[in-house]
């Protein structure tokens, strides 16, 4: 087999990415001249969470196989490293969010925290200052070790027998790195970004379980984009084997996830506390019910049931079907805690189809160039024939 | 009465070789034994079960009558409040979710002992018992239309694809 493989970004994908983002500028433009200023920052924190959240998601699923030295996935680790180099494009979207910060968290503002006990308790960590420090401090990690890693990776593809071996012992090692800081930080980030918008409210495992979710989405996207690849001719290893490794990976997290999803809830009915039971009230008992029941049959049930068949998940339309249920799952798990703290109406309409269309598009075109500026598989890694050959 | 052509390998790389050979000659190979799991050896034998699908009904079972269970002590036959909750509740769950593991692993197992005809202190039916330690086997089913050249060929290929040995056994070996 041809190791060389070079992606083409063709021509087509890039108009009608390109036009997405217009469509997505267009649509927040719009949803700020009509004045629905709180709604359109909500928009733009759901669609950076959710796209901040997949490439570190995907990083993990990377450092992961590297720490475990799984041999099936080296052929697809080019996909998460593509999708690591969002975090650039991603922080550079994050600093306009910093103009909305009063509108969509309560604890910006110094006078709402004078005359609120708790808030005033919070304030030693929850402060503007220390927020964009930490913000600054993880983003920074992120990218450097990201970075690090693809480098790596790259300089693998000319390295000489026996340079190869060396740098793969230092991808492991930096993995084991990355795991650590991405677990620890992406947590606190969550809490700062997600959390905070309801400030009096809290649960331990609100951090751990937008981590798994991250996990769980950012796997499918991967498992997406390898398939849509071999589709169009790429990726001519992706034997059954492998799509059966895949779809593993997502049955697994989703089941994950939906105990994560039950551990936060179950424990918050069952003592009925009203400080906790606060965050559940308007999610069940107004008009946010559909979405409160979407969001676990699309991340959990779906996933859980048909990819129990195994023959599902060892084809192409099986594989993509869920895929895309589980984009829309994560849409929905973001607008569920995202919205109910910050906009007094909700509906679905221009703004929050318009915003995900363009920031899909953004996404899908750097995905793109990215893939297409090095060697669509790592070709001097010591674990290739292994992946290559993995034919039972 | 029934024979079997089993032919002895020292080394699992070599016997999935073995197999793709006899199976390129035409020959039906019966069953392959293993000290370990070996990769790959179930779709070359195109072997079929139907043991997930059983383990998925096991387990739905479990659901259900678990479900029942719990609905029946707490719901009909002994209602009791405590701590407003509804009688029906969401606390079922667990119970029913570890339940349905224990339900499904259990009967699995057991559906296994008694399709392999397996119980405490059964003795052992194996043609080469060294297949517990560090030998595989290849088995042949000896069918009465074989003729002897077929039965010759077999024992060729075998050999020739690494056999360290080639006995006839008789046990009564049903695959």
């Amino acid at each position: 087999m041809d190791l060389d493989i070079k992606y083409k970004v063709g021509g087509t994908f890039r108009i009608a990415t390109i036009l997405m983002v217009l469509i997505g500028i267009i649509a927040i433009v719009m949803g700020f001249m009509s004045g629905e200023t709180d709604r359109t920052w909500a928009n733009l924190l759901l669609n950076n969470f959710y796209f901040l959240s997949l490439a570190i998601g995907a990083t993990f699923w990377m450092t992961m196989s590297a720490i475990t030295q799984a041999g099936w996935s080296t052929a697809y680790l080019r996909i998460p490293q593509a999708m690591s180099m969002w975090l650039v494009i991603s922080f550079v979207l994050w600093f306009f969010m910093f103009f909305g910060i009063h509108d969509l968290y309560h604890w910006t503002h110094p006078d709402a925290v004078a005359h609120d006990p708790i808030l005033m308790h919070k304030s030693g960590y929850l402060n503007v200052p220390f927020f964009t420090i930490r913000f600054v401090i993880f983003f920074a990690l992120w990218i450097l070790l990201t970075f690090l890693l693809r480098n790596m990776s790259i300089k693998q593809d000319t390295a000489a027998e026996g340079e190869n071996v060396r740098l793969f012992e230092k991808f492991e090692f930096t993995s084991k790195i990355t795991i650590f800081v991405l677990a620890f930080s992406f947590s606190l980030f969550a809490i700062d970004w997600l959390m905070s918008l309801d400030p009096h409210w809290y649960s331990t495992i609100y951090a751990f379980k937008k981590f798994v979710s991250a996990f769980l989405h950012g796997t499918a996207i991967i498992t997406a984009i390898a398939v849509l690849l071999h589709m169009n001719g790429y990726l001519p290893m992706l034997t059954k084997s492998h799509k059966a490794d895949f779809s593993r990976y997502i049955f697994a997290l989703s089941i994950i996830w939906g105990y994560m999803w039950l551990s936060q809830y179950l424990l918050i009915w069952y003592a009925n506390i009203p400080e906790e039971t606060i965050y559940y009230v308007p999610r069940i008992m107004s008009d946010y019910k559909e979405f409160f029941y979407a969001e676990l049959i699309l991340n959990w049930l779906i996933p859980f049931l048909f990819l129990m068949w195994n023959r599902v998940g060892k084809t192409n339309w099986g594989l993509l079907t869920i895929t895309a249920v589980l984009i829309i799952g994560q849409w929905v798990e973001l607008y569920m805690s995202i919205m109910p703290g910050t906009v007094d109406s909700h509906s679905i309409s221009y703004i929050e189809i318009g915003s995900f269309i363009g920031y899909f598009g953004l996404f899908a075109l750097v995905i793109a160039t990215v893939l297409s500026k090095a060697n669509l598989i790592p070709k001097h890694h010591p674990y290739l024939m292994e992946s290559l050959h993995d034919d039972h | 009465m029934r024979t079997n052509i089993i032919g002895i390998y020292e080394d699992d790389e070599v016997l999935l070789k073995a197999v793709d050979k006899l199976q390129e000659n035409g020959v039906k190979v019966a069953d392959v034994m293993s000290p370990f799991p070996i990769h790959g050896i179930f779709e070359r034998l195109n072997l079929t079960t139907r043991m997930p699908l059983a383990t998925f009904l096991y387990g739905a079972f479990g659901t259900i009558s678990v479900f029942a269970f719990l609905y029946w002590t707490s719901v009909v036959s002994y209602p009791l409040k405590f701590g407003g909750k509804p009688l029906n509740t969401l606390s079922f769950i667990i119970i029913m979710f570890v339940l349905t593991i224990f339900v499904g692993t259990f009967f699995t197992f057991m559906t296994y002992f008694i399709r392999e005809k397996m119980y405490p202190g059964k003795e052992v039916e194996l043609p080469v018992p060294e297949t517990t330690n560090d030998k595989f086997v290849i088995v042949v089913n000896k069918t009465e239309e074989m003729t002897n050249a077929d039965i010759n060929n077999i024992n060729k290929l075998m050999k020739e694809s690494g056999a360290i040995e080639i006995i006839e056994s008789d046990v009564n070996y049903n695959s």
